[in-house]
């Protein structure tokens, strides 16, 4: 099972962008700390890169914020096919404590479609890797 | 100095402008001044009480009037400079050549509130979006947020 | 330790969207503009909508990082408005956590900062060893961020002789491995020349400014929240305020490396006289009439939150301050005559609670006005290859 998913893993190598739709940074700490040496998600291939143009998986956190709505779709815009999705925490996935609020529009979901749902407040990193190496296998 | 001898002073030294003074609690000292008094007991805060440091300023919407809480703190006391503005004509003149680090604070209640802060030296919004439309003030009790409805991707709405 | 460190190619460290605009002329910035409202999400509007002990949970989540502090500052302000006075154990397993928090928080901060300045080893380490915080913290309230211990009129949960042990001996090995690293930082004179001289912000500059935490304490202003407004339990255990004179990033970090000891020394005095009893009271539905202000020392510097009450089962109006808000004047001052290779150092250096390290930032010539955006991972790319290639400043000494 082991072997499978590495092979898996290494022939995919994803790389990541890490997008902040305006969260208390809470899940993106946690995204972070997944790559460091007690969760390392790096053993499987799976890079953080700065830019759009160079990734394939966008994870994002946070509920969407209306000053930050155009960057997200600009940003979804100009990461290159084959893309996808992971939602990152309840914020992401409907917005947690904040539904209701002003400024918010709701989950990720709303702005751009999602392929892989992380549930938590914030979301554990082991769950984080989890989803990542499960849409992995689905791909 | 303990809060009682600085109320004591407090008295002596703006004597009427004052229009009151409150101590519910240790280390808590709430003033209240008329809005044309505020530059001149703030410039005394800070050069007789060792209030240089404003914590933030707080609005409220207290239905016929707007309320301002300046939160100062000295290394002895918490004082909160109080001052009422009337709803139908809300102005406030600016600390900031008194304090400049109350510039952000300013922004806020100008665009919180709609309260016309005079002299401030940079009138753009704070933390509202770009594209807000003018005249919402979203803290004011009287303006309600309608969600839009949501879309469920692949499911009921 | 037989860990392998793995050094990528790129640890944007935080995230979190921020927009600056400076104005250059050449290499040296002569004007900053900050952009906020990214992040902004109604908190305080919304408060109003929900009752007391839901805004435990708001207020915890307007930070990551620090969401003790805001739902501590939170409660602190409805157990003055209710009249309420917790128990000791609970007041004590509050601040415990408090500490706890501000030991992680320093860390992360600590490992950013290596980061920033090239020292990424640094980072991985100091990660690393933030794990032991955050099992400790899971262990005491069951989740590493958003902790949820208190309530109104104590904590939820109650720490056991088993969980006393093992916090002690998790603090005494952070102490260890905390103690080596600052040693390396003494022999790091690369390290030490980067972070030398940089983010210049005078004593003056910084009251008038209304600085506050880390920040204001590097320019030798000795206000620290838990000295000069004890709140609770701080006024029974014995810590020093920690400042330095040197008012630049050199100054922030050993003010933190500092407050890291000084909240070792603390947590193991709590633990060691956790006094016995409950640890909470029963919270009214309703507060009475009234207001109150309440301050707290987060790791980031002075938070104020003000709650106002008309005696309903909701507040009236709750109003935020967050420490970072406060350090903007001042991180535009500093900002302002240094270089633009040194951006990404000085803004982390306030220790941001919205940093984030892929935010472009908007470089205006200040000849003639033409615009570029420049990404920060490029800019810290600048700076460490200017770094490199400079001579190391002799005078620059670890002040430990």
């Amino acid at each position: 099972m082991l072997n499978k998913l590495t092979r898996w893993s290494r022939i995919k190598s994803p790389w990541i962008l890490h997008l902040n739709s305006g969260a208390c940074n809470a899940c993106d700490i946690e995204i972070v700390a997944a790559l460091t040496p007690r969760f390392d998600v790096e053993r499987f291939g799976v890079l953080l890169k700065a830019t759009p143009r160079h990734a394939d998986v966008i994870i994002a956190s946070g509920p969407v914020t209306r000053q930050i709505r155009d960057r997200i779709v600009r940003i979804y815009e100009q990461t290159p096919n084959p893309k996808f999705v992971i939602a990152v925490g309840a914020c992401a996935m409907s917005g947690c404590v904040y539904r209701g609020a002003y400024n918010i529009m709701g989950g990720i979901d709303q702005v751009i479609p999602v392929d892989m749902y992380v549930p938590g407040c914030p979301a554990r990193p082991d769950a984080i890797v989890d989803g990542v190496v499960k849409l992995l296998g689905k791909l | 100095m303990s809060d009682i001898e600085i109320v004591e002073s407090l008295k002596r030294d703006l004597g009427a402008r004052a229009l009151e003074i409150a101590n519910p609690d240790r280390r808590r000292i709430f003033l209240k001044v008329a809005p044309a008094e505020l530059v001149g007991a703030v410039s005394l805060l800070r050069d007789k009480y060792d209030c240089a440091y404003l914590a933030t300023v707080t609005g409220l919407d207290r239905g016929e009037a707007f309320e301002l809480l300046y939160h100062f703190a000295s290394p002895v006391a918490c004082v909160s400079v109080r001052t009422e503005i009337p709803r139908t004509a809300p102005r406030v003149a600016s600390i900031c050549a008194v304090i400049p680090g109350a510039i952000l604070y300013e922004r806020e209640i100008q665009e919180m509130f709609g309260i016309a802060v005079e002299g401030i030296p940079d009138p753009r919004r704070l933390n509202l979006p770009d594209d807000w439309p003018d005249g919402q003030y979203p803290l004011r009790k009287d303006w309600k947020h309608v969600r839009p409805a949501e879309v469920i991707p692949g499911g009921k709405s | 330790m037989s860990f392998e460190i793995p050094i990528g190619p790129q640890h944007p460290a935080l995230k979190e969207p921020i927009s600056l605009r400076m104005t250059v002329d050449g290499e040296v910035i002569t004007g900053v503009d900050i952009r906020l409202g990214y992040n902004h999400r109604g908190v305080e509007k919304l408060a109003e909508q929900k009752t007391w002990i839901q805004n435990i949970y708001l207020t915890e989540r307007i930070c990551g990082i620090c969401s003790h502090s805001h739902a501590t500052c939170y409660v602190q302000a409805v157990e003055k408005l209710m009249e309420l006075l917790p128990p000791r154990r609970g007041l004590y397993i509050r601040y415990l956590v408090s500490e706890l928090e501000r030991v992680h928080s320093h860390l992360l901060w600590l490992g950013v900062a290596g980061h920033e300045a090239g020292f990424d080893s640094f980072f991985m380490y100091t990660w690393r060893d933030r794990e032991i915080v955050m099992d400790l913290l899971e262990m005491i309230s069951g989740n590493r961020v958003h902790y949820a211990i208190n309530t109104i009129g104590g904590v939820r949960r109650d720490i056991d002789e088993g969980q006393k042990a093992k916090i002690l001996e998790g603090v005494a090995t952070l102490r260890k491995r905390s103690e080596y690293y600052f040693a390396i930082g003494a022999n790091e004179p690369s390290f030490v020349a980067r972070i030398a001289g940089v983010g210049m912000l005078s004593k003056e500059q910084a009251v008038s400014l209304c600085a506050v935490g880390p920040v204001a304490r590097a320019s030798g202003v000795a206000r620290d929240v838990r000295k000069e407004d004890p709140y609770a339990v701080y006024d029974e255990l014995d810590f020093e305020l920690c400042t330095a004179d040197s008012c630049d990033v050199l100054g922030r970090v050993v003010v933190r490396v500092k407050e890291l000891l000084e909240s070792y020394k603390m947590i193991e005095q709590m633990v060691r006289n956790l006094p016995d009893g409950d640890i909470a009271v029963k919270a009214p539905r309703k507060a009475k009439p009234g207001e109150a202000v309440s301050r707290y020392e987060a790791p980031r510097g002075e938070n104020i939150h003000y709650v106002k009450s008309s005696g309903a089962d909701k507040p009236e109006r709750l109003k935020v301050r967050a420490p970072t808000l406060g350090n903007y004047p001042a991180t535009i001052e500093m900002l302002k005559k240094g270089f633009i290779a040194d951006i990404p150092l000085i803004f982390a250096a306030i220790d941001p609670c919205i940093c984030c390290a892929e935010r472009a930032v908007t470089l205006v010539d200040a000849a003639n006005g033409a615009e570029s955006i420049v990404r920060m991972s490029e800019l810290r790319r600048r700076a460490l290859a200017r770094a490199k290639n400079a001579p190391v400043k002799g005078n620059a000494v670890w002040p430990f």
